[in-house]
């Protein structure tokens, strides 16, 4: 057959205007080493990874070098890497980003990711990679840098949108694809007319609801291996989520994605230790938790009311400055508070002033003590978090802060500090975004989060790849509360600590539950007896048992057909 | 390629561009820059254009290289070089846009008085790589007696044993070329094309294969649309940027050898 040659004259033209010149001519050492390193960075075969060679500091794991091989060898560099939570799909993404640019495939390079991923991504390619990836803030970005990172928000508007349809793009990654599953959306029709020579759509979950968003994702990687739209939905339409059970799509589907999971990669994951610590209210405390529980701002009894009662009944489970700042966020919020609500915001603030100690505090001081080693405290509030840090250096103990507010730079600054010098770490927020400690191994919940999955974040700051202790995790809740409630009826029962990374989100994203925490508030705060807040609170977690052996009986079905 | 090879190209490299090695350790080199290589790898043209409108006294950089980060001094500060760092990569092209061409002479000892006679040769030192969705690298060098016309190949490694010089030695001379070298040129390029004419290339058929496969789905998958859309034409491009078979010739470096009819055995 006959195969394209391409040839670039540049050298010959040069060559022959150096011999009427009669030089100037390279120096022969300098001649051999050339050739020499070259020789050197030849790659004689089409097939093997040349990436971990180029990257001597970074150790894939198994799992995440098969999936760079296969999407390189098997799927000719069009994939969705669809592993489940913390099985390291960047790296994949990187080493087969890199394999492509070594071998001199891909010079280009657009990686679309959510807007507060943006700068991970650049930090990431560029420290473990050496790949000089490039946020995009500046619009001649896209002409002059090579690799450019940016949100897919910012990329489908004018003037950006234009100016990406002209690049010549050799290589398209898309993190968090599954935001794409939707085909009538401005996002899925941008990225459907970018130019896909190799493409990477990085998800968790490849199908939420319905077995469409699979035939939308795949359409996108490669148009027609689903069939077009109009067969697939009169083979496929109103089955659900179940339909990947069917054979045969299954097989096509995999073709084009690889999706590990936590059990086959064989990975060893550390244990979970879970200790509850109750603690009991001083007589002050204890005076100022039932002073706000009886309070009632707006006494027409409407859900708002439930909620600031249950806010502050929480906070108070907390700290005292917590309640402070709540109660003084109420009183500026009206220009003419009646004499009554003020009289009564005035008999809290005595309570406040009348409080001494913090139970709590002293507890986790006293437990830091005994650890002798790193901690991490989580706490909802921030007035907490202040007071925290203040009440441990008052005690000796030195400690940084941690808000998911914080730019990247602080953020990074003060993982270091925490990894380098000082005990304790006290954040506010986990946030999907956040960091990674798993140099610490010890975790108390100064207060407890209502939304399971903030949680899951809170101990998947620490339990994850690289973590090589047993994680200890110590749950606070202050007796007879609604914090005691809540651990009890919720987390104790589902047996949510011991649980894996990544399940819970599986669990709950199957039962649809959206915001969790509105249940709950609305759970406690509108139940008019104990008795049935408890019943709720069992239908509640039966639910999500239900969920659970569902799961279970999957994975069990999965490993038999494999 | 190992540290030890990595460690010993830097030294060569930077002795070749007359740059002093202030420590040469087993664990880390420090190298005095020129200011001819500060320009080439600092990048830090507007430093020294400041300086050359200031009349200021140039200052150009010393760096440190550690190629052995385990065993090296743990206070020492420098940067980690290794195969995959940018760097080094940096460097290779350096190396290779200071030396693409080079004119060298053998450096005989005269014999007898008679003088001694040295024939030109054109070399060309070349990467050829087949391309489609995947890539892989063949290295080739030949050489061109320009006055005989015989073609040789493994020539790099012939010439490397041989003592050259740049100048012409005393009791040498070159004898003039039959072939110019523009027709030598052509000779070479026509020579390369053979070369690979006879090799399997079942990858190029292969690649071939997968690209109509997924033609065919691109295709199936519009097929309801009587108008295509934009999409369409884009998607039918990437495929062809993915997979066409393509084999690329690129020049490393080359030049011309004066030698002796004894000289390559």
């Amino acid at each position: 057959m006959k195969i394209n040659i391409s040839f670039n004259s540049e050298w010959n033209d040069e060559f022959l205007q150096k011999m009427e010149n009669d030089g100037p001519w390279g120096n022969w050492e300098l001649y051999k080493l050339a050739v020499q390193m070259e020789e050197n960075l030849i790659i004689p075969d089409f097939e093997g990874l040349q990436a971990p060679k180029h990257l001597p500091q970074l150790t894939p794991l198994p799992h995440q070098l098969e999936a760079a091989k296969q999407v390189v060898e098997k799927m000719n560099g069009k994939a969705i890497l669809a592993d489940e939570v913390g099985l390291g799909k960047t790296i994949e993404a990187g080493l087969i980003l890199k394999e492509y640019m070594i071998r001199g495939l891909v010079k280009k390079v657009l990686i679309l990711v959510p807007a507060s991923l943006v700068t991970q991504w650049a930090f990431e390619l560029n420290t473990k990679f050496h790949i000089p990836a490039v946020v995009q803030r500046k619009s001649y970005v896209w002409d002059s840098c090579d690799v450019v990172i940016s949100s897919i928000d910012t990329a489908k508007r004018a003037p950006h949108r234009d100016i990406i349809f002209t690049q010549e793009y050799d290589f398209i990654i898309i993190d968090e694809a599954h935001k794409l599953k939707n085909n009538k959306t401005k996002n899925y029709e941008f990225v459907q007319n970018l130019k896909k020579k190799f493409c990477l759509l990085l998800t968790a979950t490849p199908i939420q609801n319905k077995v469409e968003e699979i035939f939308h994702l795949v359409s996108l990687l490669k148009p027609g291996h689903l069939g077009n739209a109009s067969l697939f939905s009169e083979k496929y339409k109103g089955k659900g989520r179940n339909i990947i059970e069917d054979e045969h799509l299954k097989e096509l589907v995999n073709t084009v994605m690889i999706r590990n999971r936590r059990a086959d990669t064989g990975i060893e994951w550390t244990k979970r230790h879970v200790e509850t610590i109750t603690i009991e209210f001083s007589p002050t405390e204890q005076a100022l938790y039932d002073a706000v529980s009886k309070f009632k701002p707006i006494s027409d009894g409407s859900k708002g009311s439930a909620f600031s009662a249950l806010t502050l009944q929480r906070e108070a489970c907390s700290s005292r400055e917590a309640v402070f700042y709540t109660l003084k966020n109420m009183r500026d919020k009206y220009d003419q508070p009646s004499p009554d609500f003020l009289a009564k915001l005035d008999d809290l603030f005595t309570k406040v002033n009348e409080t001494v100690q913090n139970s709590k505090a002293e507890k986790a001081l006293e437990l830091i003590k005994k650890i002798d080693d790193k901690v991490i405290i989580f706490t909802e509030y921030r007035a907490t978090q202040l007071y925290l840090q203040w009440y441990l250096q008052q005690n000796g103990i030195s400690s940084v802060p941690f808000r998911g507010g914080f730019k990247r730079g602080k953020k990074d600054w003060m993982r270091e500090l925490f990894q380098k010098n000082i005990q304790v770490l006290i954040a506010t927020e986990a946030g999907g975004e956040g960091i990674n400690l798993q140099f610490c191994h010890h975790l108390i919940n100064f207060d407890l989060p209502w939304n399971p999955m903030r949680l899951e974040q809170r101990i998947g700051r620490i339990h994850r790849l690289g973590q090589e202790e047993d994680v200890m995790i110590y749950n606070f809740a202050t007796k007879n509360t609604v914090e005691e409630h809540i651990l009890k009826l919720l987390y104790e029962k589902i047996n949510l600590f011991e649980k894996v990374i990544g399940e819970l989100d599986d669990i709950l994203t199957k039962l649809d539950i959206n915001n969790i925490e509105e249940y709950l508030i609305d759970v406690v705060g509108e139940s008019k007896t104990e008795g049935e807040m408890k019943i709720k609170m069992d239908n509640f977690s039966s639910l999500i048992q239900f969920a659970q052996s569902m799961k279970e009986g999957e994975v069990h079905a999965a490993t038999g057909n494999s | 390629m190992q540290q030890r090879e990595i460690h010993d190209f830097l030294v060569t490299f930077f002795k070749a561009n007359d740059c002093e090695i202030l420590d040469n350790a087993p664990t880390h080199l420090t190298v005095q820059l020129t200011i001819e290589m500060d320009k080439e790898l600092m990048n830090r043209p507007f430093y020294w254009h400041y300086l050359e409108k200031t009349g200021g006294v140039p200052n150009p950089a010393q760096i440190t290289f550690i190629t052995d980060p385990e065993q090296a001094p743990s206070d020492l500060k420098g940067e980690m070089i290794h195969f995959g760092s940018p760097r080094l990569h940096q460097i290779i092209q350096s190396t290779k846009k200071l030396a693409g061409y080079t004119r060298l002479f053998e450096n005989t000892p005269p014999s007898k008085g008679r003088n001694n006679p040295l024939f030109p040769w054109l070399t060309l030192n070349v990467k050829i790589s087949y391309q489609c969705d995947r890539k892989k690298d063949t290295f080739m060098s030949i050489g061109l007696n320009l006055i005989s016309g015989e073609i040789m190949e493994g020539f790099h490694h012939r010439v490397l044993p041989i003592n050259v010089t740049p100048k012409i030695p005393d009791y040498s001379f070159t004898l003039s070329p039959l072939i110019m070298p523009k027709s030598g040129l052509a000779r070479l390029d026509t020579y390369i094309r053979t070369s690979f004419e006879d090799d399997d290339h079942s990858w190029a058929e292969e690649a071939m294969l997968r690209w109509q496969n997924d033609l065919n789905l691109l295709e199936h998958f519009y097929k309801d649309m009587d108008e295509k859309s934009e999409s369409y034409y884009t998607e039918k491009e990437a495929l062809k940027a993915q997979y066409e078979p393509n084999i690329r010739i690129s020049i490393i470096n080359g030049g011309l050898f004066y030698l002796s009819d004894r000289a390559l055995g």
